[in-house]
């Protein structure tokens, strides 16, 4: 008993963060997505606004872009991880350096990162002048179009370039953990090289690489800042579409803001959960 | 079946001017099971692992059956390692552990499995297959290692420490089921130990490994009875050495002139006798001396003793010692045929 209110008392901080602000914040956007908003004389709650946003086409191509957007790059990233953290676990001259630059990006905001691709990518970027100097086009409108582009280049190029060092990390710090003891066995057992890495090293490194690319996905599919600067005008990244919804003049709109949220939350909270689970899966089976 | 060669394997550490392994010959006959024992740092498991292929050698060769496999891949050298940590996969059954070699080599997945009911059997974990390795004691584990190595009928088998890991009471176990199986499939079997008591017990054949080269090889008896060297006598537990000069048949030295059986060569060396083979009581080779402390150990007693300003100690049964007292004298024996004479340390 006294037990366990210590430890409710050494969890309070958390759990007024986390119960006081989020928790109420979410409800109240629940609230306000089933048009429950005294202040605008709504106090009948309905689910006008989900009907509203699901039959919207807008809203159906947002949900699409970013799905697609969060996919590719957590897709991209994971892959691309894999292999700098296996070349990284060895030692070889200069490791160190290139340590160095795979965790530098780690630092930098995303906006900042979102801005630099779009000094560099942009059809007037710095690319586009090297290759008009290069007499590569004859202008922008030659250069491809990499940013605010309807595929998401730039978005999706970002995405990779800043989640592919933290998904590196967590797969560094597993693979030290697990040594390499394993894979020396089922090189003895017979196994080739990469039959070593598909039957022993991969399988071992799953939970990790799960749970690291389930967190990049919620955030490349749920953050605003980067769809808004790199994405085309139309169709718009959810959470960009969500938030014009929101400080649309007409605050009739505002409900179905927040069922966007909601859809938002809703699907980034699925994604987790099914992370989750197989990892429950993956460690009942590992005991 | 096929023998194992080494010769002249050398391996330095990068960085490291003292050779982990230095030069060593050895020769393992084949359908043998023997014992690569040593203390740690002595290369034994450097050695094993060139011979899995896992490291490279910096000189040497290394054969199986007559044709050099220094320079293959691990999986093509039909050698299969246990490791001292069962180092099961974890996301595996342990069937799917047993069956895994089978499975890289494309075995067709009915004949997998009928061939790792059968190994399940022979190493007692029939009715265990569908196991998490997790869920097995330490001995399943250690016995679900050994057939996922033995169901490959490899041509030589590597075992590092596999008692080491194991609990007193199931050592017997283990040990009992590596030679059964040894017998059974006559494979080449190297076990790796740094425990001389494993060694002796388990092999048929011992090369003792100290600081990277070979001290001795031979059969375990050799070791006790004709050790080459006073590190290799020390190792196996050897502590009574006496300076001293062998000639016709009598060694002579501060215990005064003592004789030796046949075939001791002449000179100056170091007499040394196991303390276990010293004697109480009237004999051949007899002394006067004195006792300096009694020590119980279980199931043997230690007697230090002093003779003409030597140091020996005794192991006797602790019935025996409870007679003497120290301080007293006693008369002792050093029987002719437990006599042997080490070369003169440089």
């Amino acid at each position: 008993m006294t037990d366990r209110r210590h430890i409710l008392l050494l969890l309070a901080p958390a759990l007024i963060v986390l119960g006081g602000l989020f928790l109420t914040g979410l409800g109240l956007t629940l609230l306000r997505s089933f048009r429950y908003f005294p202040a605008l004389g709504l106090t009948q709650p309905d689910l006008a606004a989900y009907a509203a946003i699901l039959t919207t086409p807008g809203f159906l191509k947002s949900l699409a872009l970013s799905l697609w957007i969060a996919a590719t790059s957590t897709l991209i990233a994971a892959a691309l991880a894999l292999g700098a953290a296996l070349v990284l676990r060895q030692t070889f001259p200069g490791r160190a350096f290139v340590s160095f630059l795979v965790q530098l990006n780690l630092t930098i905001p995303h906006i900042v990162g979102a801005i630099g691709i779009l000094y560099l990518f942009s059809q007037s970027g710095s690319f586009a002048r090297l290759a008009y100097a290069a007499g590569l086009i004859s202008g922008p409108q030659d250069f491809p179009a990499l940013t605010q582009d309807p595929f998401a280049i730039g978005i999706i190029l970002l995405y990779v370039w800043k989640e592919l060092p933290f998904i590196t990390l967590i797969l560094l710090a597993n693979l030290q953990t697990l040594g390499e003891d394993h894979e020396a066995v089922a090189r003895s057992l017979g196994a080739s090289r990469w039959q070593t890495f598909r039957h022993v090293l991969l399988p071992m490194l799953m939970p990790g690489l799960a749970s690291a690319s389930g967190l990049v996905f919620a955030f490349a599919f749920g953050a605003y800042e980067v769809p808004l600067v790199l994405g085309a005008y139309s169709p718009k990244a959810l959470p960009v579409l969500a938030w014009q919804a929101w400080t649309d003049t007409d605050l009739a709109t505002r409900p179905e803001a927040m069922a966007m949220a909601v859809v938002i939350a809703l699907i980034g909270l699925l994604l987790l959960a099914l992370v989750a689970r197989t990892l429950n899966r993956g460690e009942r089976d590992a005991r | 079946m096929a023998a194992l060669t080494l010769s002249g394997l050398t391996k330095r550490y990068g960085g490291t001017s003292q050779a982990a392994l230095h030069r060593l010959d050895l020769s393992i006959a084949s359908g043998s099971l023997t014992a690569l024992l040593g203390p740690s740092g002595s290369g034994k498991t450097t050695t094993m692992k060139l011979i899995a292929g896992l490291i490279a050698p910096d000189a040497g060769d290394i054969r199986l059956g007559g044709r050099s496999i220094r320079d293959l891949a691990p999986e093509r050298r039909g050698v299969a390692m246990v490791f001292q940590n069962p180092l099961l996969f974890p996301h595996l059954t342990v069937a799917g552990n047993v069956g895994f070699g089978l499975r890289m080599r494309g075995l067709p997945a009915d004949r997998i499995a009928s061939s790792v009911a059968l190994m399940l059997s022979r190493v007692r974990l029939t009715g265990l297959g569908d196991r998490r390795p997790g869920q097995l004691s330490g001995g399943q584990q250690q016995r679900t290692a050994l057939a996922r190595a033995l169901i490959l009928r490899p041509d030589v088998l590597l075992l590092d420490e596999p008692l080491s890991n194991l609990d007193p009471s199931l050592r017997d176990e283990m040990r009992q089921l590596i030679r059964e199986l040894h017998s059974e499939t006559g494979i080449t079997t190297l076990v790796v130990t740094h425990d001389q008591t494993e060694a002796v017990a388990l092999a048929d054949h011992v090369a003792l490994l100290l600081d990277g080269r070979l001290a001795q090889a031979g059969p375990p008896e050799t070791f006790y009875q004709r050790p080459a060297t006073q590190a290799v006598a020390r190792f196996f537990g050897g502590v009574n050495f006496i300076p001293g000069t062998a000639r016709a048949g009598v060694f002579d030295s501060a215990l005064g002139p003592l004789r030796l059986p046949a075939g001791i060569a002449e000179g100056a060396g170091l007499l040394t006798i196991r303390p276990e083979a010293l004697r109480f009581g009237p004999g051949p080779n007899p002394l006067i001396a004195r006792v300096e402390g009694v020590t119980f150990l279980g199931t043997q007693s230690r007697i230090d003793l002093l003779a003409g300003g030597v140091r020996l100690q005794a192991l006797t049964d602790p019935d025996a010692a409870s007679d003497l007292v120290r301080g007293s004298d006693v008369a002792v024996t050093l029987p002719p045929q437990a006599l042997w004479v080490l070369p003169s340390a440089p």
